[in-house]
């Protein structure tokens, strides 16, 4: 019982959930992404999220995994309130 | 105001279809919907309406109306299956030969969660609808992705 029978490389509770707060901002933000009208906008921003998000994903450090999903939350908010300006 | 733009509207709708010649029945089961709208009119309009029924007395051949509607095929468990796996040999990251139905997405094709989120997302515009994040992230086979889509869409087989 006092055993645990998680393998080594499973991820803490504030890790997991990090993840997934994070799958889901980058989901979030594909999704605004689909609204925008210009294909070449629409792909740019996608290729955009992507490398940024690829580039810092063996991040580590919890405070800078912090920082960027902060930045990212940003990020969304801008691109919504922007589409919403757009009247999108 | 409202009522005698309506008026109006039925007098115009009666000369076209007067013109047109069409048979018995098209004014017929034109009329008795605006029929129903008219009930709120005043009793002038009401009068003029009688009277271009009795005008629009159409002799010739009844048009049998026939209401169409605009829908995509009828999706098969098949025809999932095969839409599904189109999407992912589109996708850059998988090379079309090592997929199959069964190959897991970050067991055997190397991908990573970021990349399913994007499959999903790709599934997500092809089918049309939304996918709850909860069950997204649980789909990691294309085998599960159509059960899951013929499970919303209610294809049985």
């Amino acid at each position: 019982m006092a055993v645990s029978r998680l393998p080594a490389a499973a991820l803490s509770l504030k890790q997991f959930l990090q993840r997934q707060k994070v799958l889901g901002l980058y989901r979030d933000l594909l999704r605004n992404i689909r609204k925008i009208p210009q294909e070449s906008d629409r792909r740019y921003l996608r290729d955009w999220a992507r490398e940024e998000f690829k580039r810092n994903k063996s991040e580590t450090d919890q405070d800078v995994v912090r920082m960027m999903v902060t930045q990212a939350q940003n990020h969304l908010e801008d691109l919504r309130k922007s589409l919403a300006l757009a009247g999108c | 105001m409202a009522s005698r733009a309506l008026a109006h509207c039925m007098r115009s709708v009666a000369r076209a279809s007067a013109r047109l010649n069409h048979g018995n029945m098209l004014t017929r089961s034109a009329c008795a919907p605006l029929a129903s709208n008219q009930r709120a009119l005043s009793a002038v309009s009401r009068g003029q309406r009688t009277r271009w029924i009795d005008l629009v007395r159409i002799s010739g051949p009844s048009v049998h109306l026939c209401r169409r509607y605009g829908d995509l095929p009828p999706l098969t468990l098949e025809n999932i299956q095969d839409r599904v796996m189109y999407v992912l040999k589109l996708y850059d990251k998988i090379s079309p030969d090592k997929l199959q139905t069964s190959s897991h997405f970050m067991k055997d094709l190397g991908l990573d969660s970021l990349d399913q989120v994007e499959i999903i997302m790709a599934m997500e515009d092809e089918f049309g609808f939304e996918i709850p994040d909860a069950e997204a992230e649980k789909l990691m086979t294309p085998e599960e992705i159509v059960k899951y889509i013929a499970d919303k869409k209610d294809v049985y087989e």
